[in-house]
């Protein structure tokens, strides 16, 4: 088959979002490794009864998905595998190390279930699951079909029953974990997150009161494998469910829980509400919550649920959840926000909406994170980008997502990928290697890890990773890097340009940023129409982070009297750590300076964003009439 | 006599094996702190005030204690590096300041 994109890319995840990142980037012909942590591939929605707005079942979509991806030859499937390591080989290129733990089960089992039956190891995880054996299969739905040997419920090779129970001779207690490397172009994470623990939240009693359960296990009742095998029953007494509770918010939009809102949990509830009245007749539902927040669409749907079904809607969330043990009842009580009045309704079933928490991640990813912990891209312009390049983020890893918006994360995310698999080789900074003394500091301060030492040690930038921001350029000690249109000779120039005009004019050295200082330059000389701003000569650069200190003292030797820097805020700047670069070269330089019986105040910082051309002639005219007070440059 | 470094300037040139100032020491004096990774002299008295550490210092952090026999304190004799051009301050232990620049390269 003709690869149409260059590379192999490492799908981090088999939830929604990594198979669909995955069959994507297999259909547009890159290599894809997909490795998933647990035994089976479908993440968490393979676990759903039915996931909204269109209520069709998720085997459906993943079935479409899985089959795609096991018909590519250029896929690599690897279960029960983790990624331990990440490393930048050479530009462009990660070297990753995976894990790979033993199934113990091998391809040849026929899921016939024996095994199970034969295991003496068993466990009961929660009041309302059944119980599990250390081999086990993939249950109602999951793909592969072959079943798998828990480690931490196996009773090693002293048991063997299970072995001795296989008819095909499929089950290896002997295999070993396996280590190996493999090199790839680019990786995408989409590992997911997990629920909040409803444990944590302790005046509603998970755990600790039976008939307190949260969404997902709610959604196992429906579910074949479930604890009644798929029939809406109470799992304690048998008896059908007659009064659930719901409680929005659990552990959401809390300050000593999650400050934030997940966003999908309102619509689960309602999808939840609208299979309890499908499946039961008699019985009620109510809905604890503080806000119904149901977006777009959504809106639509909860109207509908709203109308068709009549849940009771109690504005308010319950102060305490008591449990009977005679009756086996639960008795809510919550204060009503609207009426004022205290509500208690008594219950079967309450189910706890929780949000999802704030991925744990592994250090060797580089990651980011937002104020919530969650991946924080470069919102908006590269949302699903590190800032290390080469590595994109799919699901609900970015923020909490529904199936919906993880296929849509995902689809950015191949976007991107495929964007950097066929990079056009673009203008990016050159090296002059008779100069270069192999010194590392580009290395260390280029904000995208792009500039990587190549086998002779001398630097070289991946074409598809530098974003040309010229950092390497403004840190370079021996001047031996240029960008293209933008290096030393063009100072050079300037300064050649005031010295031979001579004159007591004063001149001034204005170098901005190309993000946002120069748009707003742009737009003062329009209003201003050059007054004010005689002796200014403006110089672009592609972030202020790219203007090398050296250039600030040509200047000054120069005699031009004063250089000043326009760039972004620190939190702005485009290209992370340019602002801040240059307030410590230009900090260094004004002690110098201040040696030197020269006026620091001759160099300037300031920081603006693009509509604040107001601010810059306000920032200019104050530093011209502070140099007008210190008078020429005594170096003119 | 030694040359002296400000350490809150002195970032050991951010790099992987030599800083920029023990590569072009003359009498490999310069060395690097293994723990505070600032650069010193590790031997004041051999130094030459060649000031070439002086110039290269990409942060401008190294600073030239002039000998007794040019000048006591304040006297101060500073370099700095433009891209194509050189300036020098002399400052005398009179206080009087004296300013040279020029070009000294041509590419």
């Amino acid at each position: 088959m003709k690869m149409l994109a260059k590379g192999r890319i490492l799908v981090v995840g088999g939830g929604i979002a990594g198979l669909t990142a995955a069959e994507r980037l297999a259909r547009a012909g890159a290599g894809v490794v997909l490795v998933e942590k647990s035994p089976y591939l479908g993440g968490r929605v393979a676990r759903l009864h039915r996931y909204y707005p269109r209520m069709c079942p998720p085997r459906c979509g993943l079935e479409v998905l899985i089959n795609n991806i096991r018909g590519f030859p250029h896929v690599e499937t690897h279960l029960l595998t983790e990624v331990i390591d990440v490393k930048k080989a050479s530009s462009g290129i990660h070297t990753v190390t995976l894990l790979k733990k033993p199934r113990r089960v091998m391809d040849t089992c026929t899921a016939c279930g024996l095994c199970e039956t034969a295991c003496p190891a068993e466990k009961k995880t929660s009041f309302c699951s059944q119980a599990i054996k250390a081999i086990r299969g993939p249950g109602d739905w999951a793909h592969p079909a072959t079943f798998w040997v828990d480690e931490g419920m196996c009773r090693g090779r002293d048991c063997s029953l299970c072995v001795q129970a296989c008819p095909e001779q499929a089950v290896d207690l002997s295999q070993q974990p396996e280590e190996t490397d493999l090199d790839v172009q680019g990786i995408i994470i989409a590992t997911g997150t997990e629920l909040y623990d409803a444990s944590l939240i302790k005046e509603y009693g998970y755990g600790r009161l039976p008939g307190v359960i949260t969404a997902m296990e709610l959604e196992s009742f429906f579910r074949p494998d479930g604890p009644a095998g798929g029939l809406p029953v109470h799992p304690a007494t048998g008896e059908p469910l007659r009064r659930v509770a719901f409680i929005q918010c659990a552990g959401s939009r809390n300050a000593n829980h999650l400050p934030y809102c997940s966003g999908y949990c309102c619509t689960v509830t309602l999808k939840q509400v609208e299979y309890l009245h499908q499946s039961l007749k008699d019985v009620q539902t109510w809905i604890f919550y503080q806000d119904i927040r149901t977006p777009g669409n959504r809106e639509e749907y909860y109207r509908h649920v709203r109308e068709e079904y009549r849940p009771v809607f109690i504005r308010g969330l319950p102060s305490s959840i008591k449990y009977r043990p005679e009756t086996g009842e639960l008795t809510v009580k919550c204060v009503d926000t609207l009426s004022r009045k205290e509500v208690r309704g008594r219950f079967d079933l309450v189910v706890l909406a929780t949000g999802m928490a704030p991925p744990a991640l592994p250090e060797f990813y580089g990651i980011e994170r937002d104020g919530s912990g969650f991946f924080s891209g470069h919102i908006p312009c590269e949302p699903t980008e590190l800032r290390r390049p080469g590595i994109w983020a799919a699901g609900s890893v970015q923020s909490p997502m529904d199936a919906e918006e993880s296929v849509k994360s995902a689809l950015a995310a191949v976007a991107q990928c495929l964007v950097k698999l066929r990079q056009q080789p673009a203008a990016f900074p050159a090296l002059d290697q008779r100069k270069c003394d192999r010194c590392g500091r580009c290395v260390k301060e280029c904000p995208y890890g792009a500039c990587i030492p190549g086998s002779d040690g001398y630097p070289a930038a991946d074409p598809g990773d530098c974003r040309g921001c010229g950092i390497c350029q403004g840190g370079c000690p021996l001047l031996c890097i240029n960008l293209p249109g933008y290096g030393s000779k063009k100072i050079e120039e300037v300064v050649d340009k005031v010295l031979t005009r001579g004159g007591p004019e004063m001149a001034i050295l204005l170098f901005l940023c190309g993000n946002d200082a120069y748009p707003a330059w742009n737009s003062l000389i329009k209003q201003q129409k050059g007054k004010g701003l005689e002796g200014i000569m403006p110089m672009v650069v592609p972030c202020i982070g790219a203007v090398n200190a050296a250039w600030v003292s040509e200047a000054l030797i120069g005699g031009l009297d004063g250089v000043m820097l326009a760039g972004c805020r620190p939190d702005q700047c485009h290209h992370a750590a340019g602002t801040s670069l240059a307030a410590t070269r230009l900090d260094n330089l004004k002690e110098t300076l201040t040696r030197m019986r020269l006026e620091p105040e001759r160099v300037s910082l300031t920081q603006v964003t693009i509509d604040d051309s107001l601010k810059l002639f306000k920032e200019i005219q104050n530093f011209k009439s502070s140099l007008e007070k210190l008078g020429p440059n005594p170096f003119k | 006599m030694p040359p002296k470094v400000d350490p809150h300037k002195c970032d050991g040139c951010k790099g992987e094996k030599e800083a920029i100032c023990m590569a072009i020491c003359p009498g490999d004096l310069m060395y690097l702190n293994e723990d505070t990774l600032k650069a010193y002299c590790r031997s004041p008295r051999d130094c030459w005030d060649c000031m070439s550490c002086v110039k290269a210092c990409p942060q401008g952090a190294i600073e030239t204690r002039l000998p007794y026999q040019l000048g006591y304190y304040p006297a101060k004799l500073i370099p700095l590096m433009g891209s194509k051009r050189v300036s020098w301050t002399c400052i005398g232990q009179d206080d009087k300041v004296e300013r040279f620049s020029y070009k000294n390269r041509n590419d």
